[in-house]
């Protein structure tokens, strides 16, 4: 069952030799529009921000995007050939490994396609990042075999991770000897407090065992969706915020909007570029701990690109009577 | 045929070692001695006493497993791996967080 591609700079709207700046911008242009968290048209948004957020984990990240553009513009032609395969489960060892069975996702909020290339099952070139394909008990008279385990990626979003949330996954297994298609639904509760890279451990819905050994688990593991807003680093939120230089300078009050509310924030006078203000409280739940990590306000200070004679004549004027250089030793 | 099932695992599901032997397949005897080398901990459960595994540790029991059978790793090659991959996934995770909007 072959794989459709995905033509990322299409969902994004690029060139292909958009600078990573371009796609960036270009990615919170449309995250804005259709995250479900803050989407105004809901219908439709999320099937929409699943293929942006897709798009953006590859051409956003350099080594990703350097895979990707090597797939080449007959990407469509590798990904049919690798792809014939579909998913492969993840057995290496012993008998009915991933020679016979195929899996397809749906509802994890990733494509084939991302998964086959991009997706955790495929780090250090596929060999070390799957549990044990069954160890089975040789010793036993007959031959019984534990089910290979198998992973998967689940995009969730910081809502859901905030709030906790039902997810419906189904999975389809293409035996390749005997064609016979099987699918099993199933509705996976991802509980309030997951951080990214945590996997959910999915009981025996891996690949069978044989000779009465038991089923391999499936592994679900979180992956974040981007936000258009902020970013996540354990259970805290990093937020940037863009300033003009006065208000850098003499001090400012902003409102900062977080996953729950919005907060009124102080910014004192005298803050340079890259400065991190800590509101206390306002990330991500903490584990069971109950307790909450923190959001940082990224500083960011822009300048205006065109200034009219008046200002052009204060600025400089300001250029004259202060004394403050920073390249003074 | 569908099956409509509904997996409802808790966040913070804990296994006693005996329970995470057999879930892991892997002899409780090995699951110490991975502890001991520092491969594997425990969590610390504040209601009961003695060890009790999360998820994540049956994932890491099970790959070191596949480590030391497919791969025919002995122990010493087993913590180099386990650390380097954990290494790896540290540095992908810190560069998704710089590469992010």
């Amino acid at each position: 069952m072959p794989i459709e591609f995905k033509d990322y700079y299409k969902t994004l709207g690029v060139p292909r030799n958009a600078s990573q700046d371009d796609i960036k911008k270009a990615f919170r242009k449309l995250a804005r529009q259709y995250h479900p968290d803050v989407a105004k048209e809901k219908k439709g948004a999320e099937e929409k921000f699943k293929e942006i957020n897709e798009a953006y984990e590859v051409l956003g990240d350099p080594q990703n995007r350097s895979k990707y553009d090597d797939l080449g513009p007959d990407g469509e032609q590798a990904a049919r050939f690798q792809g014939a395969t579909g998913r492969r489960g993840r057995g290496r060892s012993g008998p009915g490994g991933d020679e016979n069975v195929e899996f397809h996702f749906d509802g994890t909020g990733f494509s084939d396609f991302f998964e086959q290339f991009f997706g955790r099952g495929n780090r250090f070139d596929g060999a070390g990042e799957f549990a044990n394909p069954g160890a089975g008990s040789v010793e036993e008279a007959g031959f019984v075999h534990r089910g290979s385990d198998f992973e998967s990626d689940i995009l969730v979003t910081l809502e859901e991770a905030l709030l906790g949330s039902e997810r419906t996954i189904s999975l389809q297994r293409v035996d390749r000897r005997t064609g016979q298609t099987r699918t099993q639904t199933l509705k996976v509760r991802v509980p309030p407090g997951v951080h990214e890279g945590q996997a959910i451990r999915v009981a025996g819905m891996g690949e069978d065992g044989i000779g009465g050994g038991g089923a391999g688990d499936l592994y679900l593991r979180v992956r974040f969706a981007a936000h258009p807003e902020y970013r996540v680093r354990g259970s805290d939120l990093y937020y940037g915020l863009d300033l003009a230089p006065w208000e850098a300078v003499l001090g400012t009050r902003v409102i900062v909007p977080t996953l729950k509310d919005q907060v009124s924030l102080h910014i004192p006078a005298g803050t340079n570029q890259g400065r991190q203000l800590r509101i206390r409280g306002r990330g991500l739940p903490v584990g069971r701990t109950g307790s909450q990590g923190d959001l940082y306000v990224v500083i960011n200070i822009e300048l205006p690109q065109k200034i009219s004679e008046e200002e052009r004549e204060l600025w400089t004027k300001l250029s004259q009577i202060s004394d403050f250089n920073p390249r003074k030793t | 045929m569908n099956a409509l099932q509904v997996f409802e695992p808790e966040a913070h599901t804990v296994y006693t070692i005996e329970l995470a032997a057999q879930l892991a397949q892997v002899p409780r005897r090995l699951i110490v001695l991975y502890y001991k080398h520092g491969l594997v901990s425990p969590v610390k459960d504040p209601a009961g006493s003695g060890w009790y595994f999360d998820d994540e540790a049956i994932r890491v029991v099970r790959r070191i497993e596949y480590l030391r059978s497919a791969c025919g790793l002995n122990l010493a090659g087993i913590k180099l791996v386990m650390g380097l991959m954990d290494e790896v996934e540290r540095l992908r995770t810190e560069l998704r967080f710089h590469h992010g909007t």
